[in-house]
């Protein structure tokens, strides 16, 4: 009888019935989700828009639960239908809310448009891909009914309603490719209108083909290559074909490995003895360029024409660089120094913090949404990971994209860069605000170099007690014995490769056997985020790691170095379906999911715990000092490698750089010192105003307010400074960064800021990494972080993204000089760097119009910089607080023209034409570090005492001193009347960028004595004027021996200035 | 009186994720805070006669639970009602208070406390919005609310539009209006919300739901124009009045 039932069940025949279940609004309510897609229908196509006059979403369920039709009934009434919000479609199942048929045609009816023209688009789900609004509906219906609901499925989708009489089947398709899906994870069709109105989509065997499949069941054997006789060239091809992204020379070392005797002799007394697919997977996830930095531990023959600053031999460019600065400035509250996890580093005697940055490039030139949502949920689990387990407590995103208008053809399978916005947007917006960790800081870089390849930059901050009962959180330790456990979600065929692919240049990959796609549960993760810090305040494990890139084949392997061994079974592994290979297993790279090592003795409690928190665990073996990764499947060895080797056998690359000087600096529009002025005149205003608009320097609070940067309760300095009191509408400027005030009973706070120049980069990477390391730092400065005294605290964490450097010495060479640069800006200034991150093949191969491109990024070094704050209660802003203070500029001023926002924005824009002089022709800016100490050491409290009277730090980046003046201005709306001094080129002086520069305002009655303490301690200083009431920006010019104004030059209205920067309006 | 612990209830997990802030704001008002995992309180089986034993107040923080899906609220909801089947009407009857705020607040509306008729969706703009907003309070009917003007806090939400059943529109407002339920209005429009409604609470004025973050204003280095006043960053933020205002009545019950 029982197997009766079973076979009825699963037919959903008989007394089960299964149930497809649309929800929507009432018509009486406004559907502002379908507005929303019409809004981004209309950004992508405006025609096309046009042509939708009416639209209604309705939510799409299928379900497929095994109890009697008198119990779902209700469960589902209960669970998805909400009365006074919707109406509910469900063929003939249950009675409808709707009109008289009960159908669609019921809300069709309320259109305006009768009788219309309407279509559906349907979305659902591909098989395998996660699902959670269907794992929502499981939990829900168990909750209702009161039993576990182990075999039910229920999946989840979209039909939109629109109506139109120009639409058609071409438009549809575009919109539903376009906007409404998500291929990579979602398919979808049209519905006519006949069939709407029709019943058959919720006839029960049309349900049991829409409910998802378990994909394809592959064999769940290993293959076995017999790489001993292969030659050269068929290494090559074989590691091609497999998309291991193993070199000849790296084929060629494991081909060795594994003929060697002694190794053969193991592996024979282990039953095997060609290299399976699982060994080869290991290899090529632990070799990977991801893992291994394989381009930076390079040894690097350089060579330059004109200067020896440079060695020129590099024995390992990361080492000489990066990591011996470290070693170089070390500091005693760095605590741990690793690179490949977070450094972490003190914050008192109780506390200590981390910080992580990842790149999501290659995912998000795929999927926006998934690669953004993954890169900020792999990022969290990162700091989740590092020592003992950190708890994320604030995130920071940067992107780099083409322009958002970008107009030209687009290259085959490239997404338009106003998608790709829009993906990563929400990918960063679900992945932050649904783990509840804020988004506190941020940038968005646009330049056409990115069209191929956009940079998704995700940044986590973490924090940890230092100890936890007798252990030192900062360490790891892992012992032999220890429980191999794996939490989260389960292992699918998402997400194989991911890591390895990111290698390849070329979007068309055959994408058949994996699901390169990956996509987080949020839920799960945040379920496994609060149970993980749980257990560790327990005591309950003794180690973790994000079971990120690589899967377990890499969190296994880099926590068995530390016991000496592991022996595990994969099959062991919780699986969303049956059917995966065990090398699938090993690598699968999707989300929520993190290694432990658990003593034996505290897993009975491990396992109690995870069972009250809701989150799965698999026990896969256990930790051994046997000096080997053992891997079984189903009790049959798979895999039995050499832990020594695989981590330290990868032959060091070796490779040649060539640097051929900086390109001559431009020379058109140079001019005589009078013509240069008098362009000036009249003409400035305006040439701010388009500097306030360009995509770089404007507004970004369209995008800020649609993250939640302030849950947790710790926000001191939020992304802006916002004016509320006395305007119905607050208005906001711009901050430099971000500050978190981490505990209740403490007043210290933790400052984070980026700096990233990428234009410099086409000039000369040596400086671009100068100028990242100074704009990082003086944004922390400006908010309130400490520099130069004894106990302060300041790290600085490198992100280099990269055109293969492999593809030429230039190439290459443009790496080095970064590093370089980077490595003398931090030393010069006595900061650390204490962790990085790198991703070297962002180039794009494919065709544009049928004719092949290649598409490279600008190098691009993204630095954070991250600093403690003695007392949040002294944090500054940038905007100008009254009227009568004194406003300054501070630090340096020499300002360069060459690789200015101002300049691109000119070359971009043929209706502008200043002239532009100087005798020497155009310059950069150019660092000086020494007048940097003294500066940031003043303004970072080490030396002098009047630091507490400024009233607001701006740091001057893109498009210049004025671009920083009027930013100051723009929330609280008062004036500033700015004077520049006869014989200054104004030009430079206004919109030139440069380094170690700072817009700061005092107030009249301190701004003797602060004059005073500058000109004592060698702080370079420029009165500018001050900040005045009528609300206009003015310049005039002065003669500096009299102090006397010979001529106004511009003047701009504060409204025009704001209206300019706040393009509002323009995404939303 | 002294010596006697007053306690609030702060419930967590399945994606809420405020928790920490609010047990620190009810710990700022005095109140012993105390977080607790939904599923240890379903595992202990913890009745509704336990419950107004052992705390004053409880809390719904904010959140995400169960990742939003089908409807803010609606899976926590039906949790709460079919594992715990607390009477939050009951409790408050017995001389306890109930706050919800954003996900909680959502989660409340979803079990029926402010009548069959009232429900929650998405802002008529269609997104998420985290900005500061000024409200005021309506009526003097909200024990949480009272003494209080005008107050600015932070919004962080997407679903805060508050809608009334459409058949009996008028009839339900004036019926809330008289109870003293309209209790917290937005000063402009933010988000769709029926007559700007940012929070409402129950006939009884002790169970209160707002959108709105109250604990996210504790301090007033948390208000993002502190730096112009920068003389009062010791000062305590507006928000802390609603939690100071539970203690006070939490403790003349005792």
């Amino acid at each position: 009888m029982l197997r009766f039932y079973h076979s009825e069940e699963v037919d959903g025949l008989g007394g089960f019935v299964l149930a497809r279940i649309e929800v929507g609004l009432r018509p009486d309510f406004e559907d502002s989700v379908s507005k929303r897609l019409l809004r981004r229908i209309e950004l992508f196509d405006f025609n096309l828009r046009k042509k939708i006059r009416w639209a209604r979403l309705l939510e799409v369920y299928w379900l497929d639960i095994a109890v009697p039709r008198e119990e779902l009934i209700p469960a589902i009434t209960e669970i998805c239908w909400d009365k006074v919000l919707q109406w509910v479609f469900t063929g003939n199942l249950m009675p409808s809310a709707a009109g008289k048929s009960g159908g669609l045609q019921d809300l069709m009816q309320e259109s305006p448009f009768r009788p219309g023209k309407f279509w559906g688009i349907e979305r659902r789900f591909r098989a395998g891909v996660t699902d959670n609004v269907g794992r929502a509906l499981i939990e829900a219906f168990e909750i209702v009914l009161g039993r576990s609901l182990s075999q039910a499925r229920a999946s989840s989708g979209g039909l939109w309603l629109v109506e139109g009489p120009d639409l058609n089947e071409d438009g549809l398709a575009i919109i539903a490719r376009e906007i409404f899906c998500n291929e990579l994870v979602e398919t979808w069709t049209l519905v006519p209108e006949e069939l709407l109105k029709k019943n058959d989509r919720f006839h029960q065997e049309r349900i049991k083909y829409d409910l998802p499949k378990i994909p394809r069941q592959g064999s769940e054997s290993i293959e076995i290559f017999e790489l001993k006789n292969l030659e050269a060239s068929a290494l090559e091809d074989l590691s091609q074909k497999k998309y291991w992204g193993l070199s000849f020379i790296e084929m060629k070392a494991i081909q060795e490995y594994f003929s060697e005797p002694s190794e053969q002799e193991i592996r024979k007394s282990k039953g095997l003895l060609e290299p399976t697919d699982v060994e080869m997977e290991i290899f090529s996830q632990t070799w990977s360029e991801h893992y291994q930095h394989k381009i930076f531990n390079s040894k690097i023959h350089y060579q330059e024409k004109d200067s020896d600053l440079i060695p020129r031999q590099i024995e390992n460019l990361f080492q000489s660089t990066i990591r011996a600065t470290a070693i170089e400035v070390g500091r005693s509250w760095l605590l741990s120094d690793s690179h490949e996890n977070s450094g972490i580093y003190s914050f008192d005697e109780e506390d200590a913090f981390c910080i992580k940055v990842e790149t999501h490039n290659f995912p998000s030139a795929l999927d926006p949404y998934g690669g953004a949502l993954t890169g900020i949920g792999a990022v969290n689990r990162d700091i989740l990971g590092c020592g003992l387990g950190a708890k994320p407590i604030f995130n920071f995103d940067v992107f780099c994209l083409a322009s958002s208008d970008y107009a030209k053809p687009l290259p085959d399978r490239i997404l338009h860069p106003r998608r790709i916005l829009d993906g990563v947007r929400r990918g960063i917006e679900h992945g932050g605000n649904k783990t509840g960790v804020p988004t506190i800081n941020g940038a968005l870089v646009f330049d056409d170099h990115y069209l191929g390849r956009p940079l998704i930059y995700c940044g986590t901050g973490g924090f940890m007690p230092r100890r936890s009962g007798e252990r030192s959180c900062e360490f790891k330790q892992v012992l032999s014995g220890d429980r191999i456990c794996m939490v989260g979600g389960r292992i699918g065929k998402d997400g194989i490769h991911q890591s390895t692919l990111s290698s390849f240049s070329s979007l068309a990959l055959d994408a058949s056997s994996s699901l390169p796609a990956v996509q987080l549960d949020s839920l799960t993760q945040k379920r496994v985020m609060d149970f993980l810090l749980e257990a560790r305040d327990q005591g309950l494990y003794r180690a973790v790691t994000n079971n990120g890139a690589g899967g377990l084949s890499l969190s296994v392997g880099q926590m068995a170095r530390l016991s000496g061994g592991a022996i595990l079974d994969v099959g062991l592994a919780m699986t969303k379906y049956p059917g995966l290979k065990p090398f699938e297993l090993v690598v699968s790279e999707s989300q929520e999911r993190m290694a432990l090592a658990v003593p034996p003795e505290q897993m009975p409690q491990f396992l109690l715990l995870a069972e009250k928190r809701g989150v799965e665990v698999s026990d896969l073996g256990e930790f051994t000092q046997s000096g080997r990764l053992e891997m079984n499947y189903s009790k049959q060895r798979v895999a039995d490698l050499d832990l020594k080797f695989l981590y330290e056998g990868l032959p060091q690359l070796e490779l040649t750089a060539f640097w051929e000087g900086r390109p001559s600096a431009p020379e058109q529009g140079l001019g005589s010192a009078q013509a240069c002025l008098d362009s000036l005149i009249g003409q400035g205003g305006d040439i701010l105003l388009h500097l306030l608009g360009q995509p770089n320097i404007a507004s970004k609070e369209w995008l800020i307010r649609q993250y939640d940067h302030e849950v947790q309760g710790m926000s001191v300095i939020k992304p802006l400074h916002t004016v509320i009191s006395g305007t119905l509408t607050a208005l906001s400027g711009p901050n430099d960064a971000g500050v978190v005030k981490p505990k209740v009973i403490s007043d210290r706070g933790l400052a984070v800021g980026c700096g990233i120049q990428p234009k410099l980069s086409e000039i000369d990477p040596f400086l671009m990494a100068q100028a990242s390391v100074d704009e990082a730092l003086r944004n922390i400065l400006c908010v309130g972080a400490e520099y130069g005294t004894s106990d302060c605290i300041t790290a600085l964490v490198s992100s280099f993204c990269w055109p293969d450097p492999l593809r030429s010495p230039q190439k290459m060479a443009s790496l080095v000089r970064a590093c370089y640069g980077l490595r003398e800006a931090a030393l010069a200034l006595s900061i650390p760097l204490v962790s990085g991150k790198d991703s070297m093949k962002n180039d794009f191969q494919g065709k544009c119009e049928g004719r092949p491109v290649t598409l490279s990024i600008l190098p691009t070094l993204l630095m954070t910089a991250v600093g403690r704050v003695s007392d949040i209660k002294l944090c500054r802003t940038a905007d100008f607080k009254a009227v009568g203070d004194c406003i300054y500029l501070l630090g340096g001023s020499q300002f360069g023209l060459w690789g200015s926002e101002l300049m691109f924005m000119l070359n971009q824009k043929g209706d502008i034409k200043p002239t532009i002089q100087d005798e020497r022709g155009f310059r950069t800016g150019e660092p000086s570090w020494t007048l940097a100490r003294k500066v940031y050491s003043w303004i970072g409290g080490a030396v002098g005492k009047l630091q507490i009277r400024l009233k607001s730090l701006h740091d001057i980046s893109e498009g210049g001193l004025l671009v920083a003046v009027a930013e100051s201005l723009i929330a609280r709306g008062f004036g500033a009347a700015l004077h520049i001094s006869v014989g200054v080129n104004g030009w430079e002086f206004l919109f030139g960028e440069g380094f170690h520069s700072f817009v700061a305002t005092v107030s009249e009655e301190f701004s003797k004595s602060i004059e005073l303490e500058w000109g004592e301690l060698g702080v370079p200083f420029q009165r500018l004027g001050i900040v005045q009431s009528p609300p206009y920006l003015e310049v005039s010019l002065v003669d500096p021996e009299s102090s006397t104004n010979l001529k106004s030059l511009f003047k701009v209205d504060v409204k025009r200035i704001r209206s300019a920067w706040s393009k509002e309006g323009y995404w939303e | 009186m002294s010596g006697l612990k007053i306690r609030a209830l702060i419930l967590t997990g399945d994606g809420l994720n405020c928790e920490t802030e609010t047990a620190q704001a009810f710990q700022m008002a005095h109140f012993e805070s105390e977080i607790r995992h939904l599923n240890d309180l379903i595992s202990e089986k913890m009745t509704l006669n336990q419950l107004s034993l052992t705390y004053s107040v409880i809390a719904f923080p904010g959140g995400f639970s169960f990742g939003d899906e089908l409807t803010s609220g609606k899976v926590l909801a039906l949790k709460i009602q079919y594992r715990l089947g607390w009477n939050l009407t009951e409790y408050v009857a017995r001389g306890g208070l109930v706050l919800g705020i954003c996900n909680g607040f959502q989660t409340l509306i979803r079990m029926g406390i402010f009548g069959r008729e009232v429900s929650i969706t998405h802002n008529l703009r269609g997104h998420f919005i985290n900005k500061w907003v000024k409200v005021t309070p309506h009526g003097n009917k909200c024990v949480w609310l009272r003494g209080l003007g005008t107050f600015e806090v932070p919004v962080r939400h997407a679903e805060g539009r508050i809608i009334l059943g459409s058949t009996r529109r008028t009839e339900m407002l004036d019926k809330m209006n008289h109870l003293g339920m309209t209790c917290l209005k937005y000063d402009v429009d933010l988000n769709g919300s029926e007559e700007s409604l940012a929070g409402l609470s129950d006939s009884s004025g002790r169970i209160f739901g707002l959108m709105p973050h109250p604990e996210a204003f504790i301090r007033w280095t948390a208000y993002p124009d502190w730096t112009s006043q920068p003389a009062r960053a010791s000062s305590p933020g507006q928000g802390l009045a609603i939690f100071e205002n539970a203690y006070k009545e939490a403790a003349s019950a005792k």
